[in-house]
C-alpha cells in the first residue's frame, strides 16, 4: 500500500468533512479571484482611459508644469528636438498640446471647462479622439419620442433604463438596447431619426469650431450647431476670449474629463490665449508601452531634453489617480484577507477535528511499527489534497466568469451610475484576465494549508503512543 | 530459548500529585512457544508491563531484552523499527486500519518491512486461511465482527512472524463464541508456528487454556505457575 493511496482512501472516509473543507476553500478561492479581477480590472481600465483620451503614456514638459500646470511654465518645442524624440526606435509621434483653464458659457450656463489644443491629424496617432464622437444619444426628448414609436417591448423597456446615455457605434447601441438581428431592419430608421446626432471631427483647416465632452453638452445644454463662448487669461496675463461653433461632442471614458472637455485646433488655442507658437505640453506616442520599456524610453528621452524641458510618465502625470486607486487596492486587500482569515479557521478547524478523531488510530499504527514522519507525510498529503481540490475547482469555476465579465463589462445604471459618476468614475467594471493574481491566491490558500501541515505534523511528531492508545 | 528478558524493571508515572509504582521491580523471561498469560486485579500494571515489553514505553529503572536487543539503549525511531520487525501487537479494540480491506490490514505490516509482493501475497492469504476468514478478504473492519475483526488483527500480528505476540485483553470485547473461536486459532498458531503468546486477561477463559500463568499485585509478580493445559 503507498502513502498516496491510504491519504486518498482517508479523505472519502469522511466524505462530508473532506468536501466541507474543499467547499470553503472553494468559494475563498473562487471570489477572491472574482473580486480581484473586478478590482484591477477597473483600475486597468481607468488607467487606459486617461492614458488613451488625455494623458498619453509619455508628456514631454517644462519641468515645473507638473506642479504648476499654466501657460507661464509653457514653452516653444523646436523642430530639431521634435526630430530626435521621434528618431526613437519605440516613438510613434510627438502631438503638441496647449492646454488651459477656461470658463465656457452656452446660453445662460457658465461652466469651468479644459479647453485643450491639438493639431487634429497629429492628435490621430494617439489619442482616439475621433472614435469617441457621439453618434446616437438618448436625450429625454428622444426617448419621449421614441417611446410613442412602435417598439419591441424589451427595447422600449431599455429606452428608458439607458435614458440619458450616449453611443459612439451602432454596434454598442444595438447591444445594449437588445435590439434583435430581426428587429434592426424595422427598429434602426426610428433611433436613426430621434436619437442620432450629426457628430464631426475638426480638421486642421477648421477654424473657430470646438468639439466638447457629452457631459459638459448637457450641462450647458448646448448642442451641435450651437456657440460656446471661452473665456479665460491668456500668457503673461492678457485675457483671453473667443467665440467657438459646436461641431461635434464626444464621449470621454472618464466623467471628470468628459464634463469639462473642449477641443480645439492649435492654432486656434495658441491665438485665444496670446501664445504664439507656444505649447505646455507635447504628447509622445510610443507603441511599446509595457512598464519597464516605458521607463528605458522616458531615460533615453529625458537624455535629449534641453534645459527646462523633462519627460514625465503617465505615472508621474496621473498621481491623484494612481493614490486613489491604491487606497481601494487597499481596502480590497483587507476584504479578501478577511475572507483568507476565515477560511484559514475553518481548515484549522477541520485539521484540530480530524487530529483528535484519529489519536487512536495514530497510536495503533505508530506501535505496530509505522515511522511518524510517514504518518506525517500521509496527513499532509491528506490536507493537500482537500486544498488543491478547492483551489483547482475554484481557479475552474472562475475562468468562465472572469472571461465573460472581460468581454461583456458589468455597467452599471441608475443610482449606482450616478454615484460612480460623483466620484469621477464611469459606471463600467470590467474585469481582469488572468494574471499574476491568481498565482498569488494559490500562493495564499498554499501557505494556510503549510501552515495546518505543520501544525499536524508536529502534533504526530509528539504523538505520546501510550496516551492515544488509552484515549 | 528466550524471547524476552525482564531484569528488575520499575515504571513509576508521576502524572498525578501522588507518584504511581505501575510496575515495581519486576524480572521475568519468556521462552519460544510461551503461552502466557498475565493477570491480576486492575491497575496491577499489567499494560503498562506489556508495553514496556513491547518497546511502546520505556522503564524507569531496569533492563529489558528482546532479540538481542537492550530497549533502552534505541532511539525512538529506532524503536518504532524494532517493533515492526520484532513485535506483534493485538489491542484490545480499534486494532485495524478502516480503510485497508481484509487481506490488505494482514499485508499491511509485510509491506512495511518491504517484503516481495508475491511472498506478502501468498502469507496474507495463508494467514487469513489459518484465521479462517478467507472468504471475507476484501471485507473492511466496519464490515466485520468484533470477533472477526479481532482475528484479522491476529493474522496481521502474526503474518510476518515476529519474535512473539503482545495481546492486550484480546477477549475483553467479545462474546464467549467468537472468544473461544479467537482463542482455538491462537492456540493452533501458537503449536503450528512455534509463535509466542504473551496476554494479559481478566478473562476467565483464556486463564483456562494458558500453559503459564503470571500473577501481577501492585506491579509486583505475586506467582508465576506452569500448567500443563493440552487442550
Ligand atoms: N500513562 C499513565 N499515567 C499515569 N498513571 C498511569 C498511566 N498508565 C497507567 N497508570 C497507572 O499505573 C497503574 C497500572 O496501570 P495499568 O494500566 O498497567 O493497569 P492494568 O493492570 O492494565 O489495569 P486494567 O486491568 O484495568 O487494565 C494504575 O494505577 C494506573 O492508574
Ligand atoms: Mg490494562
Amino acid at each position: 500500500m503507498k502513502n498516496y493511496q491510504l491519504a486518498w482512501r482517508n479523505l472519502w472516509r469522511n466524505k462530508r468533512r473532506t468536501l466541507i473543507t474543499a467547499a470553503s476553500v472553494f468559494f475563498a478561492v473562487f471570489f477572491a479571484l472574482v473580486m480581484r479581477s473586478f478590482q484591477l480590472g477597473t483600475y486597468e481600465k481607468m488607467y487606459r482611459d486617461v492614458i488613451e483620451s488625455y494623458s498619453g503614456y509619455l508628456q514631454l514638459q517644462h519641468s515645473d508644469y507638473l506642479d504648476e500646470s499654466n501657460l507661464d511654465n509653457g514653452f516653444v518645442l523646436e523642430q530639431p528636438l521634435t526630430d530626435i524624440i521621434e528618431s526613437d526606435p519605440n516613438v510613434t509621434g510627438v502631438i503638441p498640446k496647449l492646454e488651459s483653464f477656461a470658463l465656457a458659457a452656452s446660453g445662460s450656463r457658465t461652466q469651468g471647462v479644459m479647453v485643450i489644443g491639438m493639431d487634429p491629424d497629429n492628435e490621430q496617432k494617439t489619442l482616439n479622439i475621433k472614435n469617441r464622437l457621439i453618434k446616437y444619444r438618448l436625450t429625454p426628448d428622444a426617448t419621449e419620442a421614441l417611446k410613442e414609436e412602435k417598439l419591441p417591448a424589451r427595447t422600449a423597456k431599455l429606452v428608458d433604463v439607458f435614458s440619458g446615455e450616449a453611443w459612439t457605434d451602432e454596434k454598442s447601441l444595438i447591444s445594449d438596447l437588445g435590439i434583435s438581428d430581426d428587429d434592426s431592419a424595422a427598429v434602426m430608421p426610428l433611433f436613426r431619426k430621434h436619437a442620432s446626432l450629426d457628430s464631426r471631427y475638426l480638421t486642421s483647416a477648421d477654424s473657430g469650431s470646438a468639439v466638447i465632452g457629452y457631459g459638459l453638452s448637457r450641462y450647458l445644454s448646448a448642442d451641435v450647431g450651437d456657440t460656446l463662448v471661452v473665456m479665460g487669461q491668456g500668457y503673461h496675463g492678457v485675457s483671453a476670449a473667443g467665440l467657438f461653433v459646436i461641431k461635434g461632442i464626444v464621449s470621454m471614458p472618464n466623467p471628470e474629463i468628459d464634463n469639462a472637455f473642449v477641443y480645439i485646433t492649435l492654432a486656434d488655442a495658441q491665438y485665444l490665449y496670446a501664445a504664439s507658437g507656444m505649447v505646455t505640453s507635447a504628447i509622445i506616442s510610443i507603441s511599446d508601452t509595457d512598464d519597464k520599456e516605458l521607463l528605458q524610453t522616458q531615460q533615453r528621452l529625458a537624455a535629449s531634453c534641453n534645459s527646462g524641458l523633462v519627460i514625465r510618465n503617465w505615472k508621474e502625470m496621473n498621481a491623484l489617480l494612481l493614490n486613489q486607486m491604491e487606497a481601494d487596492n487597499k481596502s480590497g486587500a483587507i476584504m479578501i484577507g478577511i475572507l483568507y482569515l476565515v477560511i484559514a479557521f475553518g481548515v484549522f478547524g477541520t485539521v484540530l477535528m480530524m487530529m483528535a478523531e484519529r489519536r487512536r488510530e495514530f497510536g495503533m499504527l505508530v506501535s505496530i511499527g509505522m515511522q511518524k514522519r510517514k504518518l506525517a507525510g500521509i496527513v499532509g498529503m491528506e490536507m493537500l489534497f482537500i486544498g488543491l481540490l478547492g483551489v483547482v475547482a475554484g481557479v475552474a469555476a472562475s475562468l468562465p466568469v472572469v472571461y465573460y465579465g472581460y468581454a461583456r463589462p458589468l455597467r452599471f445604471t441608475g443610482e449606482m451610475a450616478k454615484m460612480y459618476e460623483e466620484y469621477g468614475f464611469e459606471p463600467v467594471m470590467p474585469m481582469l484576465l488572468p494574471d499574476t493574481y491568481y498565482l498569488w491566491q494559490a500562493v495564499i490558500v498554499l501557505l494556510i494549508l503549510l501552515i495546518a501541515i505543520t501544525f499536524s505534523v508536529r502534533r504526530i511528531f509528539k504523538l505520546n503512543i501510550i496516551n492515544a492508545l488509552r484515549a | 530459548m528466550k524471547v524476552v528478558e525482564i531484569n528488575d524493571v520499575f515504571k513509576t508515572y508521576h502524572d498525578t500529585e501522588v507518584e504511581v509504582k505501575a510496575v515495581n521491580g519486576v524480572t521475568l523471561s519468556f521462552e519460544r512457544g510461551d503461552f502466557a498469560v498475565i493477570v491480576g486485579p486492575s491497575g496491577s500494571g499489567k499494560t503498562t508491563l506489556l508495553n514496556l515489553i513491547g518497546g511502546l514505553d520505556q522503564p524507569t529503572a531496569g533492563e529489558i531484552i528482546v532479540a538481542g536487543h537492550r530497549l533502552s539503549e534505541l532511539k525512538p525511531s529506532e524503536l518504532i523499527d524494532f517493533r515492526m520487525e520484532h513485535v506483534g501487537f493485538v489491542f484490545q479494540s480499534y486494532n485495524l486500519i478502516p480503510v485497508l480491506t481484509a487481506s490488505e490490514n494482514v499485508g499491511f505490516i509485510m509491506s512495511l518491512q518491504k517484503w516481495p509482493k508475491e511472498k506478502r501475497i501468498a502469507r496474507t492469504d495463508e494467514m487469513l486461511q489459518s484465521v479462517g476468514l478467507a472468504d471475507r478478504h476484501k471485507s473492511r473492519p466496519a464490515q466485520l465482527s468484533g470477533g472477526q475483526q479481532q482475528r484479522v488483527a491476529v493474522a496481521r500480528a502474526l503474518a510476518p512472524r515476529p519474535e512473539f505476540i503482545l495481546a492486550d485483553e484480546p477477549t475483553a470485547n467479545l462474546d464467549t463464541k467468537s472468544a473461544e473461536t479467537l482463542l482455538d486459532i491462537m492456540e493452533k498458531l501458537n503449536r503450528e508456528e512455534e509463535m509466542t503468546f504473551i496476554f494479559s486477561t481478566h478473562d476467565a477463559r483464556v486463564v483456562k487454556r494458558a500453559r503459564r500463568v503470571i500473577t501481577l499485585e501492585d506491579g509486583k509478580v505475586v506467582s508465576d505457575e506452569r500448567t500443563n493445559h493440552n487442550s
